[in-house]
């Protein structure tokens, strides 16, 4: 207590210090005199009796000095000094420390900015829940091995059997339409079981959540509803009263029972929901049938397993997999060979983080790369200006400066400049984050990015550390530099830096080629990627995406049955093909290349024995007749749908060629018998050629087209193709005007061109590629920036020799070709090491792939590129180009100077 | 045992509280004659340490200090004991106490043996 009394006394001190120094020496003086005195009264001489007083006190200067030491904390004052002059030098060389700090700046906030997104999604994926750690996905396995989501019926069975788990929920993303008819707003929400909130451990904010009883799997008896925090400060004005309000979800009406904690944004990280319907409501709200709530085929719920305190993620799965093998026995009819298997949430393949995961790895290596080339550039500059100043630290040696102090002094420098980089860079963090969600594809996922982009605690603490680090590694050179120095060669040589000390010019030498190093890395990183994503643009996707238009509808939001859904798109699709520019009109289930999963059917062919344990669901699309002609998908063979083939017509089907290789080789598939959905009998009518479904990397996997009168059922998604003669935005109004023309409480959802809507495919390589050309470039300037500084120190102090040279008799072109040459000698080396460290990322690299939400396959980000020379070679012409001419321009000035000013310089 | 001693640390502290518990508000200049005296001028005391060791007392809140005039009209600071200063005092000096006790019992049998 009383020593922090002291403290904080001392503190105060070092603000008015002048006025206790004042007072001190009053004090002194008064004692010196009464001393003086005393002596007086004794006998002594005046001047005797002050020269004894004196001595008693032991020295005036160091009674003072003693005094104000005590009197505040000599180490702070010092460390205010050191402040106070870096401030002043870097007042002094401004465009030294704008330089430093803008680089700084970079670097710490693209790294800061990576990491907020990392921890948001790989290791925060989740908000508002409690113990997070012991969240896992589940996710059920096909026999090819692929994730997919888990069907009700298994959910069912899940949670009454694995004993390892404190509760598995399931939840289904969707969108529903919120209000009367006619001013309905589309809202994401999901269509969770009754445990949901239970198991993720969500509190409400307002209300309460769902209720135990509410957890039954009784069909449409839980006429509930919770909403987020922020649907209900934007919708409800954070009213109090909002709970036991009817709200209208689908023109069904329901109860707010509850709202749920603001940090709580639903079971997808990265993503927010606002609305949550017990699953048991779907059969109200969609106008689902009932009987497909029971169906092991519907594999379309996300599973989410709280594990037991103690229980490892191991364990809980060897269970889980125990219980499929049995559930795939029992139920051998649906689900022969079918897995399950668990993980934690940042692994699952379904959801944003899936897309996230891959680049976001790599971004992480790419900033760190930025990082190390901003450390070497300031390090660079630090060591240049230590150069300069070594007179000044000489001088200061001289004057009895500990040595200890002067490095403190240099690294002081180094913290000021990266704590005012690392503020600005900082302060643009947020800014950065909120870009993730043009990481996203456009349309409804990129609404839903809801991410804290604040930079939290961990995310403070990181830059910190990487203030740190910074500040060190660009602190350290100098600073040893500086306690190196030899003070009489220093203050007797002049600073002749001929001899500049070997020591500095192999650390300089060693840094230019790091610079170069790194500068190669980031540059063929760019343009691997870019590379890869140019490559796979100009795949053929196999259909024609331009001059269509694609629309999307939420029918079942608007309350349509099966029968309104299919009259609507046989009303909209007649006006729309009378309407003038468009030549085409077609709708289907799935959209090809789209963002939506994509469905398969288990069918049995006639004629074709599966082996044992074949995998015989099979990729499929659900198309009006027009379909195929509208996407110029060519039929090799056999007829198109028609009209005819409608729902009393006989089953018809359409296979594309990798369906013919595998089930009929060697045979004619036209007039064969396939059986699907539940013993219904289609016969093959024709072959559409291969063309991508799933992702343009894809090879061509077996898959087949239903008529869509015939298969379409009320869950089933309603994509709208125009095809227009000129740009397919000109169609867009006539959509809206024809569709309001049916019914005004229908709205088009999500209208873009099919060729962008399909980019959405190419989206985790655009971002790869993006962001790798955005942080290549800024790799690149602060390299150049860097090789620049450095070279242009190297040849500075060269000075005096090229103008001995010169005075000896060598010529302007041949000092240039002197420094040219040595300063390609360096790059040489430094683009060798590049080289290597390149081609061992670009191999790492290429083994990341990312996955698709609509197939949880993984694909793979960057082609086979890995080791294209050109890349390489180009890169490290560029560089070559670059360091030379960071060399000429002052080699140039340092000749061009006349010789005898040259010799003078010092 | 001619030879004066060294004021060592963390006695002057307490040589100085106990002075001004005694005598009350005193000026450096007296406090350090009155600390020579008392010790039979067996101490050497660098009268410049004394002010360190009196702003240290003051920053803890033990005496605390104002200008006034002296026994001869000169104008000094003067210091005094505040209560906080007291309880220190009393616990200094009774841990003092203790520890020449205990350094006694060490010494006084080697002398009688």
């Amino acid at each position: 207590m009383r020593q922090l009394r002291a403290l904080l006394l001392r503190l105060c001190c070092l603000f008015h210090s002048r006025r206790s120094e004042d007072e001190f020496e009053a004090e002194l003086e008064s004692h010196v005199a009464m001393d003086t005195d005393d002596g007086i009264r004794a006998g002594l001489t005046p001047a005797e009796a002050r020269r004894q007083a004196l001595i008693r006190l032991g020295g005036a200067e160091q009674a003072r000095q003693a005094h104000r030491e005590r009197r505040t904390l000599p180490w702070l004052e010092s460390l205010f000094q050191d402040l106070r002059y870096s401030l002043r030098m870097m007042a002094r060389n401004r465009a030294f420390t704008a330089v430093a700090v803008l680089t700084l700046a970079i670097g710490i906030g693209a790294s800061a900015t990576a990491f907020t997104w990392i921890d948001a999604v790989l290791l925060h994926p989740l908000s508002g829940v409690a113990e997070p750690g012991r969240l896992v996905a589940v996710e059920s396995v096909t026999p090819n091995g692929e994730w997919v989501p888990n069907s009700y019926p298994d959910y069912v069975d899940f949670r009454i059997h694995l004993k390892l788990l404190d509760g598995i929920a399931v939840t289904h993303p969707a969108t529903f339409s919120v209000g009367n008819p006619d001013h309905a707003e589309r809202v994401w929400g999901e269509l969770v079981s009754g445990n949901f909130f239970t198991v993720l451990g969500v509190k409400p904010e307002r209300g309460r959540l769902f209720l135990p009883a509410e957890s039954g799997d009784a069909q449409g008896a839980y006429p509930v509803a919770v909403i987020s925090d922020r649907y209900w400060r934007s919708h409800y004005a954070a009213d109090p009263g909002v709970v036991g309000r009817t709200i209208r979800i689908n023109q069904h009406e329901l109860t707010i029972v509850g709202v749920a904690a603001p940090a709580f944004h639903g079971s997808l990280p990265v993503t927010a929901f606002d609305l949550w319907v017990p699953y048991m409501e779907q059969a109200v709200l969609s106008g689902v049938q009932p009987w497909m709530l029971r169906d092991r085929h519907d594999r379309n719920m996300l599973g989410i397993a709280r594990l037991k305190p103690g229980v490892t993620v191991d364990q809980a799965r060897q269970e889980l997999e125990a219980l499929a093998r049995r559930m795939a026995v029992a139920n051998a009819d649906v689900s022969e060979g079918m897995s399950a298997t668990m993980m934690p949430l940042w692994k699952s393949p379904h959801g944003p983080q899936g897309l996230l995961v891959g680049p976001l790895r790599i971004l992480m290596g790419v900033c760190v790369l930025v990082l190390l080339i901003v450390c070497a550039n300031v390090a660079n500059l630090q060591l240049a200006r230590a150069t300069v100043r070594e007179k000044e630290f000489s001088a200061r040696l001289a004057l009895g400066a500990g040595r200890a102090r002067l490095a403190r002094q240099v690294l002081t420098e180094s913290l000021m400049l990266t704590v005012a980089g690392a503020v600005l860079g900082v302060a643009a963090t947020p800014w950065m984050s909120s870009a993730l969600k043009f990481l996203m594809p456009p349309g409804p996922m990129q609404l839903l990015v809801a991410m804290d982009t604040r930079p939290s605690l961990p995310v403070l603490a990181f830059t910190v550390g990487l203030c740190l680090f910074a500040a060190l590694v660009a602190g350290l050179a100098p600073a040893l530099q500086v306690g190196r120095l030899n003070l009489s060669v220093k203050l007797n040589g002049g600073g002749r830096s001929g001899a500049a000390g070997r020591g500095r010019n192999r650390l300089c030498s060693v840094l230019v080629a790091s610079e170069v190093a790194l500068a190669l890395v980031a540059l063929v990183g760019a343009g691997l990627f870019a590379r890869g994503f140019e490559t796979s643009l100009h795949i053929d996707p196999g259909f024609d995406p331009d001059h269509v238009l694609l629309g999307q509808f939420y029918l079942n939001t608007s309350g349509y049955n099966l029968q309104q859904r299919k009259e609507f798109c046989r009303r909209l699709a007649e006006r729309m093909t009378a309407a003038p520019g468009v030549t085409n009109v077609a709708y289907s289930d799935g959209v090809p290349l789209g963002f939506e999963p994509s469905w398969w059917e288990e069918l049995r062919i006639e004629g074709y024995a599966p082996r044992p344990n074949e995998n015989m669901n099979i990729f499929r699309n659900v198309v009006s007749p027009g379909y195929l002609d509208l996407l110029h998908i060519p039929l090799v063979e056999g007829r198109n749908f028609t009209e005819q083939d409608n729902e009393d017509a006989p089953g018809a089907i359409i296979v594309n060629q990798a369906f013919v290789r595998r089930f009929f080789p060697g045979r004619d598939p036209i007039g064969q018998r396939v059986n699907g959905w539940g013993n219904h009998w289609f016969r093959i009518i024709g072959v559409a050629k291969d063309s991508k479904y799933h992702y343009l990397s894809e090879s061509a996997p077996p898959y087949f087209y239903v008529p869509f009168r015939q298969i379409y059922r009320e869950d089933m998604n309603l994509a709208f193709y125009v095809r227009a003669q000129g740009d397919p935005e000109n169609v867009l109004s006539t959509l809206r005007a024809q569709t309001r023309a049916i019914d005004p409480n229908v709205t088009v959802f999500d209208a873009v061109p099919l060729k962008e809507f399909i980019g959405a495919s190419l989206y985790p390589q655009k971002v790869a590629a993006s962001l790798m050309a955005v942080l290549g470039g800024i790799a690149v300037l602060l390299a150049a920036v860097g090789l620049y500084s450095v070279m242009a120190y190297w040849v500075a102090q060269r000075t005096q020799e090229i103008g001995v040279r010169m005075a000896l008799g060598a010529q302007p072109a041949d000092v240039l070709r002197m420094v040219v040459w040595q300063g390609l000698k360096l790059t040489a080396g430094g683009l060798i090491a590049g080289a290597l460290l390149a081609l061992a990322l670009a191999r790492a690299v290429s083994a990341i792939s990312f996955t698709n939400s609509a197939m949880g396959v993984g694909a793979k980000l960057m082609g086979d590129a890995g080791a294209d020379p050109l890349i390489f070679a180009a890169a490290a012409v560029f560089l070559s180009v670059l360091a030379a001419l960071a060399a000429y321009i002052p080699a140039r000035r340092a000749a061009s100077i006349d010789p005898m000013q040259a010799l003078r310089t010092e | 045992m001619g030879e004066k001693t060294d004021v060592w640390q963390g006695t002057l502290a307490l040589m100085v509280l106990r002075t001004l518990e005694t005598l009350g508000p005193l000026h450096g200049y007296g406090l350090a004659r009155r600390i020579e005296q008392t010790s039979g001028d067996l101490l050497q005391l660098n009268y410049g340490t004394l002010y360190p060791a009196l702003l240290k007392l003051e920053q803890e809140g033990s005496i605390r200090s104002r200008w006034g005039v002296s026994e001869n009209n000169r104008r000094a600071k003067f210091y005094e004991l505040t209560k906080a200063g007291q309880r220190q005092l009393k616990k200094a000096a009774a841990e003092w106490e203790q520890t020449t006790a205990i350094l006694a019992r060490f010494l006084t049998p080697a002398e009688e043996a």
